[in-house]
């Protein structure tokens, strides 16, 4: 590894560790950071104990791994469609794990049947691949990035009117939540979801990071890597199951979350100037990770005690980078 | 006399139906032979097939004696390697990371090169003369520097048989002759078997030792250079008359006469 990289690196988890910090010493609760550190150091009881355990904890956990899938899922998608603007949201693929995971949600309100995170997820990946699916369809049928996205877009857009529809017509108290979620917010997280979130997250990145060899000469063109002997069929389709897995935990548990899966990875690729998905991938995690969590203290506290949707925060610093990518366009870009 | 690196016999070969019939060949290790003909006659469909980008329709394939189909992926990767009219996509890449891609037969499970494997993409680095910009960003260089590139990334794989589809189509006469005169040290040096396919007549006549003339997706004339780069083959060939090649072609030629 070069000693840019591994600086890099080093800066990464110190963000992490950082943005970590921020996030269990601020909230709408006043707790001062010697309270806060005596907590996590010694444990307690009484409100702040409370708090930190059993919200902050949680939470800041869920916007770190959730933020490094979103950016993985991010990466993975712009691999397979050789796309730098392909993303879980803007190719609809969040939209569509929103919808089944909101149909599942009502469903299960209605006829009082408890829900588990796990069934969530299977729901929520459900959505995802039946969008993927449609945009692998368009996408053999246009030509052009631009208008590839354009479709992902527009599938997001029904799969958001559908769910907007059903949401609006099972106004029930059972499901209070789903309008923050449905808008997309790392709120109300438990520490039995970070574990399923876990437990989901990590074996995708580590199949992931497993694939960066056959991934980086995927990357230099398909008919080179079928040349080098990669099995090009085989690595398509572990692409397209990560990136709708690692997409659709997000959404089952923090709702449709914008721009990071895009806006990480083209920082990140700038940063560590390279195309080496063996340090991408984890670059990307890290950097979604930081991403998520920095915009969630945002979300939390600038209007405290009114939240702002976490796409809210995402939007207004990741939207830039990405018109930013599309100006300075084809140079630098992954099209060359 | 058996230095034989690729055979093919009768293949057939094509997309949904045959686009090539009945192609019948081989190929020596220091061998270049050029795959030549007009438009659409099948070049590119026997180059893709040749380098398993395309099943087979019919036919046996040989490289080096062994049937193709029973090679491993990764086996075939170290005896043949290509260098296509495809885009390459190499943002945020040197030309020597490019070109080092290439060792992704011979790499571990996370591809970390050895010391080796850096030398092997040195090695054709200075092979192919590219030194001066190994390490610029692959997408800055010039369109002959990175054909270079590639052509060294293909070297770079040390492959028994390199496929080079119409590789000199985008340069200027310098680089064409400059990559010509690589291909022909790299065929001579490596005991490598090249099979190329061009659209320039007069520089396929120089450095061919033979070559194979298809059209219509059949093998129109094929065997040693001098015997297949005639006037009249090409005429035929390529359905013009004498008098028009005459004029565009040989030129050259009869003012050195």
């Amino acid at each position: 590894m070069k000693r840019g990289h591994v600086f890099a690196f080093i800066a990464l988890a110190v963000l992490t560790v950082l943005a970590l910090c921020l996030n269990l010493g601020f909230g709408s609760a006043d707790i001062s950071v010697s309270e806060t550190v005596g907590i996590l150091l010694r444990g307690g009881s009484g409100t702040a104990y409370d708090i930190i355990t059993k919200i902050r904890v949680p939470r800041a956990l869920s916007a770190l791994i959730l933020g490094g899938a979103l950016a993985l899922a991010g990466y993975l998608l712009q691999m397979f469609f050789r796309n730098p603007i392909a993303g879980p949201f803007v190719l609809g693929v969040s939209s569509g794990a929103k919808l089944t995971a909101a149909l599942v949600m009502i469903g299960a309100a209605a006829s009082r049947v408890p829900l588990s995170s796990a069934a969530m997820v299977g729901a929520a990946f459900i959505g995802s691949m039946a969008s993927l699916a449609f945009v692998l369809l368009i996408s053999r049928r246009v030509r052009g990035m631009s208008m590839l996205v354009v479709c992902g877009v527009m599938i997001g857009y029904i799969c958001t009117a559908v769910t907007d529809f059903v949401i609006t017509f099972a106004q029930d108290s059972d499901i209070a939540n789903l309008h923050s979620w449905s808008v997309g917010s790392f709120s109300g997280m438990t520490t039995e979801n970070v574990i399923v979130i876990l437990a989901v997250t990590v074996p995708a990145l580590v199949g992931s990071f497993l694939l960066s060899k056959p991934l980086g000469a995927y990357g230099l063109g398909e008919e080179y890597a079928v040349s080098m002997g990669v099995n090009v069929r085989l690595l398509r389709t572990a692409l397209i199951f990560l990136s709708g897995l690692l997409a659709a935990c997000v959404t089952a548990f923090a709702g449709p979350v914008s721009f990071v899966g895009i806006a990480v990875p083209h920082i990140i690729r700038r940063v560590f100037r390279t195309s080496k998905p063996i340090i991408l991938i984890p670059a990307c995690f890290l950097g979604g990770g930081i991403f998520c969590m920095l915009c969630d203290m945002l979300a939390r506290t600038v209007f405290a005690p009114t939240e702002l949707g976490i796409s809210t925060v995402t939007a207004i610093f990741g939207a830039p980078v990405v018109i930013l990518m599309m100006i300075r366009g084809k140079r630098g870009g992954m099209n060359g | 006399m058996d230095n034989v690196k690729i055979e093919a016999r009768s293949l057939c070969a094509g997309y949904t139906s045959d686009i090539l019939t009945d192609v019948s060949f081989s190929v020596r290790g220091g061998e270049i032979m050029t795959v030549i003909g007009p438009n659409g006659s099948g070049k590119s469909t026997l180059l893709k097939t040749l380098a398993m980008q395309l099943p087979r329709r019919g036919g046996h394939v040989y490289i080096s004696g062994t049937d193709a189909d029973k090679l491993q992926p990764r086996e075939r990767a170290k005896k043949i390697s290509v260098l296509l009219t495809e885009r390459v996509n190499a943002s945020l890449m040197t030309c020597r990371e490019v070109v080092e891609a290439g060792r992704y037969p011979y790499t571990g499970f996370f591809g970390a090169l050895t010391d080796n494997d850096r030398e092997a993409a040195s090695e054709a680095i200075r092979l192919t003369a590219s030194e001066e910009f190994a390490e610029r960003d692959f997408n800055a260089v010039s369109d002959g520097q990175r054909q270079r590139i590639l052509l060294a990334r293909a070297i770079c794989q040390q492959p028994e048989v390199l496929i080079l589809d119409e590789p000199s189509s985008y340069l200027d006469l310098r680089h064409k002759i400059a990559f010509m005169e690589t291909v022909r040290r790299l065929a001579a040096e490596k005991n490598t078997a090249v099979i190329m396919s061009m659209h320039e007549l007069d520089m396929a006549r120089e450095i061919s030792d033979s070559a194979l003339c298809l059209k219509d997706g059949r093998v129109f004339c094929m065997g040693g250079a001098d015997g297949v780069f005639t006037a009249a083959n090409m005429t035929k060939l390529f359905d013009v008359s004498e008098e028009m090649f005459e004029r565009y072609i040989n030129t050259y030629n009869k003012e050195r006469m």
